[in-house]
Order: structure tokens, then C-alpha cells, then sequence
């Protein structure tokens, strides 16, 4: 059953009617065409759903969309500024913290909501921030230095 | 034309890498970043039906109904096929296909699919799968090679006697008086399990039927269009010109994708059975039943070595659970023996491999192809054995390097070899001298330091289809836009291999990169590749590249003489312009070079072209193309680990790792390809594995098939020395399969230095390294309690 | 895989949730959704109503009382983690809250979610296909067990990492039922069954936890998985300890993973008022050994987890004996 669902994506409010078992991974896909955000597992276990509600780094493949009713949800989609892509954004891809991509987003606002949080952490705060977060390309070093360049530690 | 003319650029005078040597960004990286790089299950599909597989239960069985009439009855269902719509075999390799898109007649293990439906919605789909009734015969099934390999076993194939998909027996250099002339002769077996790619991005195929004209449209997940593109006519029996496969961004493949797969075909099929789209997406645990993983395997090596360490003989047996279908099976058993050479100088070598069907997931390609597990087996008997003779692992080594150029016993041609310089300087970065041995213990961690060795192919120097065309094919476009476009087949699977092509092109010509874009794999508009595996677009699509560039610059050169009225030797090219060599001063932007190009003929096509030479594609002997090459890349790795040695629990605490891969085109992609590889190794050497229960599948799914998180993965440094292969592109040589193989040895070799134990299984996981100090532990109580007994009864 | 139908109710105070499942039989609480929504999603739950507790602000706290530490059952497992006053005078629960999955579920996932946390088993944790094609157990729609063969009853392990923490700290469980609410010790709220793991009745909704103050203890939780985040214990062990001087005053040890619920390792009472030395260290050992009596339950081989259970109980004992001396 339907029912009429409002919350912030990515800056923008958004009120419709969305199934009430419907995950906010699905809604943002299908539902919005918000398919930055990607399925890599059969729920739970990889990371690459990863979002941010209200700065937290959550997993939209399980989440509900209407537990996040009235909540700030920010996705791949949302961390550009004004066409400007954002300096996390900017250090996977000059220093190859991504490869093939398709953890990139995850791991992205997993980083995201980390920076946050804490705008200059340690190797081990970043490594326990991805922790939830699987690469299967980079064996995570260059992921490591993008987040540390981004968080302006010198490579 | 309409933008200002630009600054002549010295580009040859800059002190900083252009195109090759330069770390660019790929340059597709942007919209991995942003969340715009759209792949196959990203494709807006709003008018699609879901596709759903019926997959078998049944180990092994004989199907004796499919019934598909009471899920045909169902509203919203829209197709319902079965192994009756394709009764074409197909598999990679021509000479045994002998799987189909959807089972006949026979199931073969947990997961074959048998029908496919496609309907509305998800769950109409569901509920129509739900409705297809079986009437099947079981038979007896193999979970394991030596089940399978029993006399009176019931076959899964007919004329395959023992289930033996492929048996290679071959001999090079005499063994016998090898390992006579040895001073110390030693055989030891080795294990490893069956892993998995694991890429990120599971499985998905989109199909659009074209009911009017007949035509087919597959977007896919592949690394091999051009195979997938050649499979769905097979299956389909369509005109090859009447199918169109593209394929989006593409979340990795590690050889999972090498080879066309049935869930393509089926999503081909059931588009031309529902006359629309269909969009078929795999489950996490369907994309594991897909498999194509490196296979169990069960390894017998026997060295020969001098006391100095030189090698004298190598004997070897291999048999690998292939599991239900043929796919690259026969390759990879054929890589096992031929790359025992071509890393070492070895001047014997006897290879016996059996490649066996079981009731499981078919094994195919993986990054690292063959050569993992025997390189594992190899590396470790090395050692052994070095030890034994009281030689350091690194001087044994040493003791066994090629000298290039060199052709192997087995008709491999080495032209470049690193190996050496790889070796010192993993030697001095790790501090080998001065640590191994020495690490010590502290509480319960103990720690060690280990190295091993390794190298691939770049490229298989022949192809599985041979067609008689070049090994690669590029078409650059220069239009009135003064845009350079490549066009490529190949496939950039997250390699980074549209990046390399760019960077040749751009090295060639000189030109910006603003101006040069990459569109690849859509087969209605690219040149035909045969895909990205074996490590070879870098060496032949990356020489393919040059050609085409060189062959586009030609043009230029021509035009730019033309319009400065001078002869083309006294044209200088800038690549962003041209000048008058005697008057610098007379200079044209690359836009009116450009134009004066298309004069007269329009839009340039400039193609170009790499064939690898006959004498490179190997041995005479049957099978001898697998492992032949123009060009090895080698790899010299250390690693250092604690061991825990209460909980059995290895960390690996830093891996430095020195690859040959030739002129590295792009230092920063090289180092990432390096550290992927490492570490996928790290995964299948610590924590992954399939398991089957009956045939079961029992890790399909990213909890128990362990893929290392990033908490226990390791700095991984990088060192590249560039042997500069006389036939690479730029001296280029493959750089992501050869730095997989040594690692787990080289950790097996460091948790030995660690703990005094050998591991000659594969994983070398918490329960394996328990059960082994426990089973120490025990034998050291029982020694010690003995001794006791021995002096009391004195 | 989309999930099923259900209707969605949001009740926003405590008694509101109780009556609502108490008027539909076929509902369940979701809380963070890390387990039960992947669980709904491969068919191990059904249910036609879905009560979302994380509405329910009177669940979310986290008091200090004059003798006990307050938690309500919906804080997440990351705040619980993060809390300084917890982490350094419940260091146990703090690491038992930080060693669940990884960030981004310990963002979502909640107190009483882990303390609720559905038993596994590799013969369940499965797609509705694979156990349709091993023809289920009895678990959930099949009958015996896979994990061994002749069993009458389910070995499911119970795998959250919290409650063991919770037994070593010897905490209460609140629970509101229609008839309003409850308190039992924690160890009360388990039940050496991997299908009916929990003696919460089914109107019933776990409120809090309270958990007494242990200053003069020192407490730890540790667990052995494969990978350093993501998994589940194969094996956790909690220990909270109390030494006066060269004696030990105060020892209890939990143990989870290793059976169908977590549970306190028992005959350690007659270390109390000795030294912890070797005899001590290996009836502790012994002990646990006795406790930890996994089954087949994951792929990790069982003999391993049945090892590395006492190893780990003396090794966390010994280290927080010589910390608090």
C-alpha cells in the first residue's frame, strides 16, 4: 500500500506517494532514478548502498524509505555543489581511489559522513569508517590515500 | 574555425610526462565519482519486464518434463522458456561446447538454470517460477575430483570416460637425468580451495527485441562482447549483423565475465520470446552460481636442486575440480604446466594435469589464469627446499633467473626479464637481511617475513576464435570538430584500460586531452576486440593504438605541410599546432590542421592494427599456444605478518611488491592494479573459499565467502621497474594478473619464518593455522614425553 | 529482490507498539532493520504488519540512576559505542556495541535489535531456493535439523555481541507487556533454543536494559571472526572482574556464538578470594570449554570455535587481572 512519503534528497524536499515496504534503496533507484547508489549483495553485507541520513552513513538496502520520513537524505547524486564536484570526490579520482566504481559511492559517503564528523582523521578512524565498505578492485590503499587527501593530509 | 586559436604548445619540452609515464585520472573517473556512470542495472529500464530464472535444485539429474503450462496460464506472464528454445551448445572454447543457455535433458548442478520467465513484475515473475513443475531422475552426482574420477562413476558428459574434461601430459627437457644430476630431490602435495571473483557488481543483462525487423539488443555486465555478441547468434541462430551488444560501465569482472554466460543468452531469448525488453538481474547468489572461479585444486611437485639452489628438474601433477561445463577449463589446465616455465631458468619439466567435471559451479578464468595455485605449490618447495640446503629464499632465487631474450623449453619466448631488479629491491624495502628470522614474539604475536615470485602473460599470443584478423583493432575518428575520437572494443572493466588507449593516443599525436574521447564497446559502432582477459589490451589493443595514431599523425603531417605550403620534413609537429622547422614562427593550430585534413575526403577513419607474430605463439606441441606471449611481466613480493599464536589468526601486516611491467603507461594505474592484485591474493591466501555441501553452494553470498574488509588489509607498497619489452607498446607489458600468484607463498613462507609452520593448504585460514600449532604443540608434547620415558628406562 | 507486501505502522511511544501488535497477530518490531529487513527480503520472516519502533523517542536514553546505568532499547548500537561515560565504565558493553558489523549497521542498528538478534545457522541464513532445494528445517517451514542429523531441537546459534557483555555485567531486561511491564536478569531472557530463543512473549516489547554500576570492576568484550569487521562472532567472550589486591573478588564470564543463546560460564565460583594463577587460568579455561559448545552452525569449522572460546576467556581475564592490579 501506498503512502504519501516527504523527506529531504539531496537538498531538494520531496513528498510522494511510495509503497510502505518499499526500501529507501529501491525508492531512490526506481522510484527517483537516483542510481548512483548501488545493489551489491543480497542485503547487508557489502556497503554499497551506503547513504547519508541526517550525516550518517546508513545502508538504504536496509532502511525503509518511510523510517526516513522528514530526515535529510543525501546520496552519490547530492555531493557535488553547484556543478562543482566536492574535494572527497575529486581525491578518488585523481588519486584512484576508485577502479571499476561500483563500491565508489558507498564508499564515498561512508568517507563523507566520516569528514563530517571528523575533518581530519587517522588511518585507523578511516579504516574503521569503511570498515562496512567492501572493494573488490583496490585492495583499499589508493581509497585510503583519496580519503587522507581529501582531509588534506599531504600524499 | 570558432574557438580562438591556442597558444602553441611545447609539449615534447615539458620536464613532466604527457601521455605515457603520466598518472592521469582515468578518464572515466568523473562519472564514477558523481554517481553518473551508469551500469547495467542502472539503465533506465522502465519499460522492461522482469526476467526470472528456474534453477535446479538437482546435483545431477535427468530432466524428464519441464512443465511450464501452468505458469504460462498466469496473468502478467508474458514468456516462459525452456531448454526448448536453444539447442545450440556453446562455450569459449570452440572445441568443447558443451553447455546450453538453459538445460537439456540433463542438469549437472545446484543452480543450472532450466526456465526462464518473464513477466510484469517481480512478483508475478516469482510466482510463475514457482509454477513450472519438474518430473527429473536423479543420478548419482561428484562433489570432489577424485569421487568424480571412480571407474564406475556415472558420466556427466557423454564420451568424457572417468569425467576427465582434459588430460595433458607433456614433457620438456629430460627429467629423469634432471633430477639424477639434483642434490636434493623432494616432492610435497599442495591444496588450495576454489575461490571466487566476487566482483562488486552482481550480474544483469538487459535485452531489447526489435519484433518488426528481427533485431536484438544486449546491454551486459561482460568483459568479452564480441563473444557474447558471437554466442547469441550461435544460441539464437540469428545474422551475427542483425545483434547489437553494448556494454555500459562495467563493475568489474577478474575473469568472471571472460566468457559469455547463460544469463546473457537467456535475457536474448526471452526478449525475442516476450517480442519486448527484458531486463534480467542475478542475485548476489546467482552471480556466485555463475562461478568461472579458479577451481580446487590438488598439486604433486617434485624438485630438483643443486646445492647451490640451481633448479635441475620439475615434475608436476595437477587435477582440478573443473565442476559441470567445459567454459575455459582446458586452458586453464594448460596454463597450469606451461607457466611452471618462463619465470625461472628450469631446464626440465614434466607436467601431468587432469581437468575434471564435477556436479558444481563450472571453474573458468581468474585473474592470474592457471598459474596461482602451481605457483603457490612451486614457490613453497622452493623454499622448502632452500632451507633444507641452508640457501637464503632470495639467493635461491636469484640463482634461477632468466637471461633475456631466451625461448623456454616449452617454446616460450622471453624478451624482456625484470625479475632480477625486482627481487633487490624487494630485498632492500622490506629489510630482508637484517629481519627475516629476526622478528621475533612478543606475548601471543609472533612475526615473520616471507617472499615469493611470479609473472603472467600479456595477452595470449593466440586467440580462442581464430578468425586470421589482427589480435586488435583500433579506429580513431578526427572530424570538423577537430575532436579526436578512439574507438575500441575493448572492454574497460575498472582497469583502466580506455585511460591507456588515451594515453597513447595522446602520447602519439601530442595532442590535449580535451580533445580526445574514448567510445567503446557498442558493437554497431566500434571495432570488434576480443575482449579484456589474459592481460592483453594494454600490449595488443595498447599497440593497436600507437598504430592508429601514428597512421592519423601521418595524415596531420601531411595536411599541416599543405597548408604551410612546405615539405612535410620541415614541418615540426606540436601536436596542439604545427610549425616551419627553418621558420618557427609559421605556426597553424591543430584546428586547421585539422581541417585541411578532411579536404577533399570528409571525416577520417584511421585505423590501426597488432598482430602478434607466429614464432611468438608457442611450443608445436598440442595445447602449446596456452602461455605463449609476446611479453611476461614479472613480479617479485614480500609480506610480513603477526600471527597470532593463541588464536591461529594471520594479519598481514605490509606487502612490498616490485613488478616488471615494462614502461609503465601510467605509473598511478600500474601501482592500483598491483594493489588489487596483491590483495585479491591476500583474500584467496587468508579467508576465501567456496564450499559445497552435497553440491550445495553454501557461501554464495558476501558474509561467508569472506572478501577481505578494510580493517585487515594491509599498506600495500609498490615499486615498478620498467624492463622496456622490445614489442610493447611504448616497451609495455601487462601489470594486474603476474603481482597475484606469489603472495601465497610468500605469506606462507612468512608465517613459517613466524611460526616454524608450513601451510600447504589454501586458506591459510584461523582454523587451518589452529588446528596446525595445536597438532604441533601435540607432537612436541608426545617428543617431549617420550624422551621422558626414554631416560626413565635408562 | 523486492520485499514482500506489508503495512507500515509508526508508533511513536512504547505502549502505542505494544497494543498495535498486540492487534496483529501476524506483525513484527523492526528497530534498526539490519537483521530483520535482509531477513524479510530472503524470505525468513513474514509478516503483514511491520511496526517501526524508530519513532519511539522515550526508548532512546541513556540515564546514569544512583545505582544502575539506564538504556533504552532503541539507542543505537553507535551511540552506545561512542558514549565516553560508557566506554570507560562499561568498557564491555562499549566494545560489545563497537564489534557488531560494521559503521554503517551499528549507525542503525539497536540496543534491544542485538539483544533480539534472530539465531543463525548456515542451513538458514539462506535464499527461500536454497533451503526450498535442502528442503527447509525446522526452523522455519522444514522439519529435524541439518546441523545434526537425529536432533529433536534447533541449534541456531545466538551471534549478537551485546548480550554477553550484558550477562558479565549482570543487567535487567525491561519489558512492556499489555499488562504493563517486567524486569528480569538478562541470562533470564535467553533459552537453549535456536527457534524460540528468547522467553519474550509475543505481546510483549523490550523497553531497557538496566545494568548496575560496576565502579571497582574492570570488564572487556572481545570476539574471534575471520575478518576485522562485518562478521559475526564465531566465538565472543565478555569478562567483567573485580580484584582486591592479590585476590580475585568478582568474576563472571559470558560467552555468545557458541550455542543457542548467550550464556554465563559457570564454577567460577571458587576462584573468588584466591590469586588468578595457572590453576585458576585453567579452570577458567575448562570451564568455558564447557560452555562454549558450538555446533555446526557456520562455515568455520566447529572444533575452532570450540577452541578459541576458553583461549580467549583466559586471555582477557589475565589482561584485565593485571590491568587492575
Amino acid at each position: 500500500m501506498k503512502r504519501i512519503l516527504g523527506l529531504w534528497i539531496n537538498g531538494r524536499w520531496r513528498e510522494e506517494a511510495v509503497a510502505e515496504n518499499a526500501l529507501l534503496l529501491d525508492y531512490l533507484r526506481d522510484g527517483l532514478g537516483l542510481t548512483g547508489t548501488k545493489q551489491g549483495c543480497d542485503g547487508g553485507e557489502c556497503g554499497a548502498c551506503t547513504v547519508l541520513i541526517d550525516d550518517q552513513p546508513r545502508l538504504a538496502c536496509s532502511t525503509l524509505a518511510h523510517s526516513v520520513a522528514g530526515r535529510r537524505v543525501e546520496t552519490v547524486e547530492g555531493l557535488a555543489t553547484e556543478g562543482n564536484i566536492s574535494r572527497l570526490q575529486r581525491a578518488f579520482h585523481e588519486k584512484l581511489g576508485t577502479q571499476c566504481g561500483f563500491c565508489t559511492p558507498g564508499m564515498l559517503m561512508a568517507a563523507e559522513g566520516l569528514l563530517r564528523k571528523n575533518p581530519h582523521p587517522g588511518r585507523d578512524e578511516i579504516r574503521s569508517a569503511l570498515a562496512g565498505n567492501l572493494c573488490r578492485c583496490t585492495g583499499y590503499v589508493k581509497i585510503i590515500e583519496s580519503v587522507e587527501v581529501a582531509a588534506g593530509v599531504p600524499a | 574555425m570558432n574557438a580562438p586559436e591556442p597558444q602553441v604548445k611545447e609539449i615534447a619540452s615539458s620536464s613532466e610526462p604527457h601521455g605515457v609515464g603520466a598518472r592521469r585520472p582515468f578518464v572515466d573517473g568523473i562519472e564514477k565519482v558523481t554517481g553518473t556512470a551508469r551500469y547495467t542495472a542502472d539503465l533506465p529500464a522502465g519499460n522492461a519486464l522482469v526476467g526470472m530464472l528456474l534453477r535446479s535444485p538437482y546435483a545431477h539429474a535427468e530432466l524428464l518434463e519441464v512443465d511450464i503450462s501452468e505458469a504460462l496460464a498466469l496473468p502478467g506472464v508474458r514468456a516462459v522458456i525452456t531448454g526448448d528454445e536453444c539447442d545450440m551448445p556453446y562455450g569459449v572454447i570452440p572445441i568443447a561446447q558443451n553447455e546450453f543457455p538453459l538445460a537439456r535433458g540433463k542438469v549437472r548442478y545446484i543452480g543450472d538454470p532450466i526456465a526462464a520467465v518473464a513477466a510484469v513484475d517481480e512478483a508475478t515473475a516469482r510466482l510463475a517460477i514457482s509454477r513450472i513443475r519438474l518430473r527429473v531422475r536423479e543420478l548419482p552426482a561428484y562433489f570432489k575430483s577424485p569421487d568424480a574420477r571412480q571407474a564406475d562413476a556415472v558420466l556427466l558428459h557423454e564420451k568424457k570416460q572417468g569425467n576427465i574434461e582434459r588430460e595433458v601430459h607433456n614433457e620438456f627437457g629430460d627429467v629423469a637425468a634432471g633430477f639424477a644430476a639434483a642434490d636434493l630431490v623432494r616432492e610435497d602435495t599442495y591444496e588450495c580451495a576454489e575461490v571466487h571473483h566476487a566482483m562488486m557488481e552482481p550480474n544483469a543483462a538487459l535485452a531489447a527485441w526489435d519484433t518488426e525487423r528481427g533485431h536484438l539488443t544486449l546491454w551486459s555486465v561482460t568483459q568479452v562482447p564480441y563473444y557474447v555478441h558471437l554466442t547469441l547468434a550461435r544460441c539464437m541462430k540469428m545474422e551475427a549483423a542483425h545483434i547489437r551488444v553494448i556494454k555500459p560501465f562495467s563493475g568489474g569482472g577478474f575473469g568472471h565475465r571472460t566468457e559469455c554466460l547463460n544469463f546473457e543468452v537467456v535475457c536474448g531469448m526471452l526478449a525475442r520470446a516476450a517480442r519486448g525488453t527484458v531486463r534480467l538481474l542475478q542475485t548476489r547468489e546467482e552471480t556466485f552460481l555463475a562461478h568461472r572461479g579458479r577451481p580446487e585444486s590438488q598439486i604433486r611437485i617434485k624438485l630438483g636442486l643443486k646445492r647451490d639452489g640451481s633448479i635441475t628438474a620439475c615434475q608436476a601433477e595437477v587435477v582440478q575440480r573443473g565442476g559441470a561445463y567445459g567454459g575455459y577449463g582446458l586452458v586453464t589446465i594448460l596454463y597450469a604446466g606451461a607457466l611452471i616455465n618462463g619465470l625461472y631458468d628450469i631446464p626440465a619439466v614434466k607436467y601431468d594435469g587432469y581437468r575434471v567435471y564435477t556436479n558444481t559451479p563450472a571453474c573458468g578464468a581468474m585473474r592470474g589464469h592457471g598459474t596461482v595455485n602451481i605457483r603457490f605449490a612451486f614457490e613453497s618447495l622452493l623454499d622448502a627446499m632452500a632451507n633444507e640446503l641452508g640457501i637464503d629464499q632470495i639467493a635461491a632465487r636469484r640463482r634461477n633467473l632468466l637471461v633475456a631474450p631466451a625461448e623456454t623449453i616449452n617454446g616460450l619466448r622471453v624478451t624482456s626479464y625484470g625479475l632480477g631488479e625486482c627481487i633487490d629491491w624487494v630485498e632492500g624495502a622490506s629489510g630482508w637481511a637484517a629481519r627475516k628470522g629476526k622478528l621475533g614474539r612478543s606475548g601471543n604475536v609472533s612475526k615473520g617475513l616471507g617472499m615469493a615470485c611470479s609473472h603472467f602473460v600479456s595477452g595470449s599470443a593466440k586467440p580462442v576464435h581464430w578468425s586470421g584478423e589482427p589480435h586488435a583493432v583500433i579506429v580513431l575518428k578526427l572530424d570538423f570538430d577537430a575532436a579526436v575520437t578512439i574507438l575500441t572494443g575493448a572492454s574497460d572493466i575498472g582497469q583502466g584500460s580506455s585511460t591507456v588507449v588515451t594515453q597513447i593516443v595522446a602520447e602519439v599525436l601530442g595532442i590535449d586531452y580535451h580533445r580526445i574521447r574514448v567510445i567503446a564497446n557498442d558493437s554497431a559502432v566500434t571495432p570488434k576486440d576480443n575482449g579484456s582477459y589474459s592481460s592483453r589490451v594494454t600490449y595488443m589493443v595498447g599497440n593497436a593504438a600507437a598504430d592508429a595514431a601514428e597512421n592519423l599523425k601521418r595524415l596531420l603531417v601531411t595536411a599541416a605541410a599543405r597548408r604551410l605550403q612546405v615539405e612535410e620534413s620541415e614541418v615540426i609537429w606540436y601536436g596542439e599546432a604545427a610549425a616551419v622547422a627553418s621558420d618557427p614562427d609559421r605556426h597553424i593550430p591543430f584546428a586547421d590542421i585539422a581541417e585541411e585534413a578532411l579536404v577533399g575526403t570528409g571525416t577520417l577513419n584511421v585505423k590501426g592494427t597488432f598482430t602478434c607474430p607466429p614464432e611468438f605463439q608457442g611450443g608445436k606441441q598440442r595445447g602449446g599456444a596456452v602461455g605463449s606471449s609476446m611479453g611476461f611481466s614479472y613480479v617479485a613480493q614480500a609480506a610480513e605478518v603477526s600471527v597470532d599464536m593463541d588464536l591461529g589468526i594471520v594479519t598481514v601486516d605490509k606487502i612490498w611488491a616490485a613488478i616488471d611491467c615494462g614502461r609503465a603507461i601510467n605509473p598511478m594505474s600500474v601501482e592500483g592494479q598491483v594493489q588489487g592484485a596483491v590483495w585479491m591474493g591476500l583474500g584467496q591466501t587468508l579467508c576465501e573459499e567456496t564450499v559445497y555441501e552435497n553440491g550445495r553452494h553454501m557461501a554464495a553470498n558476501m558474509l561467508d565467502y569472506r572478501v577481505p574488509t578494510i580493517i585487515e588489509s594491509p599498506d600495500i607498497e609498490v615499486h615498478i621497474v620498467e624492463s622496456m619489452d622490445p614489442n610493447g607498446p611504448f616497451g609495455a607489458k601487462e601489470a594486474s594478473e603476474g603481482p597475484l600468484s606469489g603472495i601465497m607463498s610468500a605469506v606462507a613462507a612468512a608465517v613459517e619464518d613466524a611460526t616454524g609452520l608450513r601451510v600447504r593448504t589454501l586458506p591459510i585460514s584461523p582454523p587451518r593455522v589452529f588446528a596446525a600449532m595445536q597438532e604441533a604443540r601435540n607432537e612436541a608434547a608426545a617428543a617431549a614425553a617420550e624422551a621422558i620415558n626414554k631416560e626413565q628406562a635408562r | 529482490m523486492s520485499m514482500p507486501d506489508f503495512q507500515l505502522l509508526r508508533p511513536t511511544t512504547a505502549a502505542d507498539a505494544v497494543a498495535m501488535r498486540a492487534a496483529n497477530a501476524a506483525s513484527r518490531y523492526v528497530a534498526g532493520g539490519t537483521d530483520l529487513l535482509p531477513n524479510i527480503r530472503r524470505g525468513l520472516v513474514e509478516a503483514s504488519v511491520i511496526i517501526d519502533l524508530g519513532n519511539i523517542a522515550e526508548l532512546t536514553h541513556i540515564e546514569f540512576g544512583s545505582d544502575a546505568l539506564h538504556i533504552g532499547a532503541g539507542t543505537r548500537l553507535a551511540t552506545i559505542a561512542g558514549d565516553a561515560a560508557i566506554r570507560s565504565r562499561f568498557a564491555a558493553l562499549a566494545q560489545a556495541a563497537e564489534a557488531v558489523a560494521g559503521p554503517t549497521h551499528r549507525a542503525a542498528a539497536t540496543l534491544g535489535g542485538n539483544l533480539c538478534l534472530d539465531t543463525r545457522c548456515v542451513y538458514y541464513n539462506q535464499s527461500e531456493f536454497w533451503r526450498e532445494s535442502n528442503d527447509y528445517c525446522m526452523k522455519l517451514k522444514g522439519e529435524g535439523c541439518r546441523v545434526a542429523k537425529k536432533s529433536k531441537r534447533c541449534y541456531a546459534a545466538f551471534s549478537g555481541d551485546v548480550a554477553p557483555a550484558l550477562i558479565a555485567l549482570d543487567a535487567e531486561i525491561e519489558i512492556l507487556g499489555p499488562n504493563g511491564s517486567r524486569r528480569i536478569a538478562i541470562a533470564d531472557f535467553y533459552r537453549d533454543d535456536g527457534m524460540a530463543w528468547l522467553t519474550l512473549a509475543p505481546d510483549e516489547l523490550l523497553t531497557g536494559v538496566h545494568i548496575p554500576l560496576c565502579d571497582g570492576w574492570t570488564t572487556a568484550y572481545e570476539k574471534v571472526r575471520v575478518r576485522g569487521a562485518i562478521d559475526f562472532p564465531l566465538a565472543g567472550i565478555a569478562v567483567a572482574l573485580k580484584r582486591k589486591g592479590d585476590t580475585l573478588e568478582e568474576l563472571r564470564i559470558a560467552c555468545t556464538g557458541v550455542s543457542s543463546r548467550p550464556l554465563a560460564v559457570e564454577g567460577l565460583d571458587e576462584l573468588k578470594g584466591k590469586p588468578l594463577d595457572a590453576a585458576a587460568l585453567a579452570i577458567i579455561v575448562a570451564q568455558t570449554e564447557i560452555a562454549a559448545g558450538a555446533m555446526r552452525t557456520t562455515l568455520v569449522e566447529v572444533l575452532y570455535r570450540r577452541g578459541v572460546a576458553p583461549v580467549l576467556a583466559r586471555r582477557i581475564t589475565e589482561r584485565l587481572w593485571n590491568a587492575a592490579a
